[in-house]
């Protein structure tokens, strides 16, 4: 790309309606880039409005919420809202336990899977196709649709009203088996046969081979599981009845539905429940776009 | 030889079963957690779907009774009903929206990492959330919509009446959703065959005609795949229908999982219609997952 | 051969390196390798030679324990292999696109299996050193492997194999990833590293000269068969059968289609060029479709009347150097390929007389094998 085409001496009139071309087809190029990048600022704007309304919501008082017209900017901001969401309802306590429960699962759940894609990717095993296929046709039965048995299961099991409760159930989820025998599908054969000649036990493999050499897919891996577990709530809702025991998610719907509309407190549930997944977001930005093609690796 | 074939063959066992177990080793402790949390519930959904009763305390079978009254049960279709509506609201918009977005996003150079986040972050609210913040744009008083229309001099609009209440709810879920696929689909775009679109640029294709007749035929697979997986998301809704309308105005917005919910733990007797209609959830999952394996295989030859 | 055996100890004891005895493949219906015997003696370097998918490669991961297979046994070190793991078989393998560990270091690499095995740190670095040096890539052992070129990264995968010190080594086309100039270069290096280091080396390639300059003793595979055994001057000279000498050799040699017959008591080949078989009297041989075949180097253009000679047109003129290989139409219409030295002054659509040097004839049977003739030399 140089600068403008000068017309020489010699055959001017040809180069300058070359130079010509260059500058239209340029100023066209100019202008769709323009036009691309308006529609995306629309596009965005439409998307974040929502958050910057809750947001402002959040900084005002319950009778600056219903002054018309709104107030643009938080400006002084109202703190009141958020002292009464830390100060007086269980938040903290919520976030806690969403943040064990949604750590717990993606870390039992990343060694699992990685465990079963090994052995379903490169072990030998009578029935490997069968079970392969099970788990292909129940991937997509959500927990939601499983509620009644599942729950007088775990209340055999005497697990109501524990972690375990919140815990078990989601490890079930077979997505990450098959992220993971993907992934390790795509590891050369000779270099676990290496392995095996060096004398490294099939363990060993898993743990010295194959683990460091797909710890990009364990990366996203977690984030999937972290961000569906720190937004599940429908089995966190029916398996816990404790107050001890709420995730976030549990514990903000029970904010809207128990006592009177609280529309400033409930703005600072909001804003602080998106506090750490957008941290969490922004640090590992790479790896939560690539859970968008998670999708197309579990064909 | 100098082993006789009996010592071979027992020998051979000897270490197939070695390997075998090892292989167990690893498969098994997921494997239990499968069977036990997700194949013995599917299971026990069709046991549950013959009983009448109470999920504590005893159930009478009733064999297939309960399939029998649900189409008179009132609750029950209309759950079906609405969730069905609410899928053909929210679906096509998502998909459509995401596909202009990532056509747009896919080739752009500047600020694109940017406008991902952005397009993106609404996939990470908590359905619960997301409710919550629409309850903000929805209010009749001060809602953003509504005030919005005042500030154009417009009549505010009662968003979550009985009429409209299903089509907000869509209205969040595309929000909610678009982003995920746009992302998608802008990594199949970029993954797409770059001579192909040089060969069409010589030809003299329009941005239109390559989007039509190449863009559109190479992502046929993928747009397909997009469509079974956001049905059956689609067949789900429930936190954002809890938390923003909570099943109305009346059963407005009651869905499937709201319903099933309802039948446990809102009345004590119901388990049974509970698990019929999560067993013709499941059902329709099944399908669908079962339609699209096939179509993809058939398309790829063996796997 | 003993029928008892213990299965860690065979009675024969330690004669040969490897033996591996009746072993087959099979892969469902599609058999890969169809009863394979071959004893390997200490020190020697044999290569299994072949057009892929001859059962080359299975056979010597069917050695190495990476592959099971169905029918057959193989001993390694007069020890029963088939149930050993891989790691127990002390053999050391060399892969063709080399297994490097991606994210260790080449001094990581080279000492791993020592590593594994429990070794000393002190003893696993004075390896290495050797190992390294022996392989001159001393100064790159804190690179990782896709910091190196293609021949290092052969070097580093045969350090890593060295310093187990194996009682075998195996290598499955260690060359075949290296462009033209660098495998020769290689080749002689393993062969000089294989002078040094001694040891029972199983190779496997396509390659017909990689077998030809650094075999022992060449292995020739076909459909999961072997098919010759021997040096390989003696493969070349006498192939076993007719893919042997159509497959060994380059430009192969001419194999020319005609027929036994016997006519006034006298036995005589009927092809498309006259030709007078010595030995061919006393042969065990049937009347019937037969062949023979001749080497290039074999044919030798000679002046008009020249006895047992027969006219050809040259129809292609292909200098290679030190050579000049001739392809030319005999009357019937066969092709036969004539090699030349570089000297010699033909063009093409000249028409010249050909010779056949003297018991450079072999002939092949109606089922393709080769039959001794009373001239060939025990």
């Amino acid at each position: 790309m140089s600068a403008a085409v000068e017309p020489r001496h010699g055959a001017p009139a040809a180069l300058a309606a070359i130079a010509a071309e260059h500058a239209r087809s340029r100023r066209g190029r100019r202008l769709r880039g323009l036009g691309k990048h308006a529609i995306l600022i629309v596009v965005t704007l439409l998307l974040v409005a929502p958050f910057y309304y809750v947001v402002l919501a959040s900084f005002k008082n319950s009778t600056e919420i219903f002054t018309y017209p709104p107030k643009l900017l938080p400006i002084p901001p109202f703190l009141g809202n958020y002292q009464k969401l830390l100060g007086s309802t269980g938040f903290l306590r919520w976030m806690f336990n969403t943040l064990l429960v949604a750590g717990t699962v993606t870390l039992v759940k990343v060694f699992m899977d990685s465990m079963a894609g090994y052995a379903l990717a490169k072990l030998q095993l009578t029935g490997k196709r069968l079970i392969f296929l099970s788990m292909l046709i129940l991937l997509m039965v959500p927990l939601g649709a499983l509620i009644v048995p599942l729950w007088a299961l775990v209340n055999a099991m005497g697990l109501t009203n524990t972690y375990l409760a919140l815990i078990l159930p989601p490890l079930a989820n077979p997505l990450g088996v098959f992220l993971m025998r993907q992934f390790i599908l795509g590891l050369p054969k000779d270099l676990e046969n290496a392995a095996r000649l060096d004398g490294v036990s099939e363990f060993g493999i898993y743990r010295r081979i194959i683990l460091p050499l797909i710890k990009p897919g364990l990366v996203v891996l977690a984030v999937i599981i972290f961000t569906d577990q720190f937004m599940s709530f429908i089995w966190p809702l029916i398996a816990t009845s404790s107050d001890d025991l709420q995730v976030l998610t549990v514990g903000v719907a029970a904010l809207r539905s128990h006592g009177g509309a609280d529309y400033g407190l409930w703005s600072a549930a909001a804003v602080m429940s998106l506090v750490p997944i957008g941290v969490f977001f922004f640090v590992l930005q790479r790896q939560f776009l690539a859970r968008s093609l998670a999708g197309a690796l579990k064909q | 030889m100098r082993l006789s074939p009996g010592q071979h063959r027992q020998l051979r066992r000897q270490a197939r079963l070695k390997r075998e177990l090892t292989a167990w080793l690893f498969l098994g402790p997921m494997f239990v957690f499968f069977v036990v949390f997700l194949v013995v519930p599917v299971v026990g959904t069709v046991w549950w779907s013959t009983q009448a009763g109470g999920i504590v305390g005893g159930t009478t079978n009733v064999g297939l009774q309960n399939f029998q009254r649900l189409p008179d049960l009132v609750g029950a279709t209309t759950a079906i009903q609405n969730t069905l509506i609410f899928a053909l609201l929210s679906i096509p918009p998502i998909l459509i929206g995401a596909l202009a977005i990532s056509l747009v996003l896919a080739r752009i150079g500047r600020g694109a990492a940017a406008y991902r986040f952005f397009v993106y972050f609404p996939v990470l609210v908590p359905g619960v959330v997301a409710g919550l913040i629409w309850l903000f744009l929805t209010n009749v008083d001060f809602g953003l919509f509504d005030n919005v229309l005042r500030a154009f001099g417009v009549q505010p609009v009662t968003w979550l009446g009985s009429d409209t209440a299903l089509g907000v709810l869509a209205a969040l879920d595309v929000w909610r959703n678009v982003g995920y696929w746009a992302i998608f689909f802008v990594a199949a775009i970029i993954g797409l065959p770059e001579e192909l679109y040089q060969a069409a640029n010589l030809d003299g294709a329009s941005t239109a005609k390559r989007f039509w007749y190449l863009t559109l035929p190479l992502m046929r697979r993928i747009l397909f795949f997009a469509i079974v997986v956001s049905t059956i998301w689609g067949l789900q809704v429930f936190d954002t229908a809890l938390v923003l309308t909570n099943g109305g105005p009346g059963t407005a917005t009651t869905t499937i999982i709201f319903r099933v919910w309802q039948y446990v733990f809102g009345t004590n007797d119901k388990v049974g219609f509970a698990a019929a209609i999560s067993l013709v959830l499941i059902a329709a999952i099944l399908t669908l997952t079962l339609t699209q394996m096939r179509l993809l295989r058939s398309r790829r030859g063996d796997d | 051969m003993t029928t008892t055996a213990s299965t860690t100890d065979s009675a024969t004891g330690t004669q040969y390196a490897i033996e591996i005895l009746g072993v087959t493949k099979r892969y469902g219906k599609i058999t890969a390798l169809g009863g394979v015997d071959l004893d390997i003696e200490p020190g020697e370097f044999v290569v299994l030679l072949g057009p892929s998918g001859c059962g080359k490669s299975t056979l010597l991961k069917i050695i190495a324990g990476l592959e099971d297979l169905t029918e057959g046994e193989v001993y390694i070190g007069g020890k029963l292999a088939n149930y050993l793991k891989p790691s127990a078989r002390d053999v050391a393998m060399v892969f063709q696109n080399y297994a490097l560990y991606p994210h260790m270091t080449v001094r990581a690499n080279i000492g791993f299996p020592l590593k594994m095995a429990g070794r000393p740190k002190g003893e696993i670095e004075q390896q290495v050193a050797f190992a390294s040096g022996l392989l001159q890539i001393g100064s790159e052992l804190d690179k990782y492997p896709d910091e190196l070129s293609g021949g290092q990264r052969q070097r580093v995968a045969l350090g890593r194999a060295i310093v187990r010190q194996p009682l075998a080594f195996l290598m499955d086309e260690p060359l075949s990833n290296l462009d033209a100039l660098l495998r020769v270069q290689m080749r002689s290096e393993l062969l000089r590293l294989h002078k040094r280091v001694g040891r029972t080396t199983v190779y496997v390639t396509h390659d017909q000269i990689e077998a030809m300059t650094m075999a022992d003793r060449v292995v020739v595979m076909r459909n999961g068969l072997i098919q010759q055994i021997g040096p390989p001057d003696e493969v070349y000279r006498r192939p076993a059968n007719r893919f042997v000498a159509s497959f060994v050799g380059s430009p192969p040699m001419n194999i020319l289609d005609g027929r036994i017959e016997t006519a006034d008591g006298r036995r005589r080949f009927a092809g498309p060029i006259p030709v007078e078989i010595p030995g061919l009297a006393g042969a065990t041989l049937d009347d019937g479709p037969a062949a023979i075949g001749i080497r290039s180097e074999e044919l030798v253009l000679t002046g008009v009347g020249t006895a047992g000679s027969f006219p050809a047109v040259i129809e292609l003129v292909e200098p290679v150097g030190a050579d000049i290989f001739l392809t030319a139409t005999v009357e019937g219409g066969a092709i036969i390929t004539i090699r030349v030295d570089a000297e010699t002054n033909v063009a093409e659509g000249e028409n010249v007389q050909v010779s056949i040097a003297p018991g450079a004839i072999r002939v092949f049977d109606g089922a393709g094998d080769r039959v001794r003739l009373t001239s060939d030399a025990a």
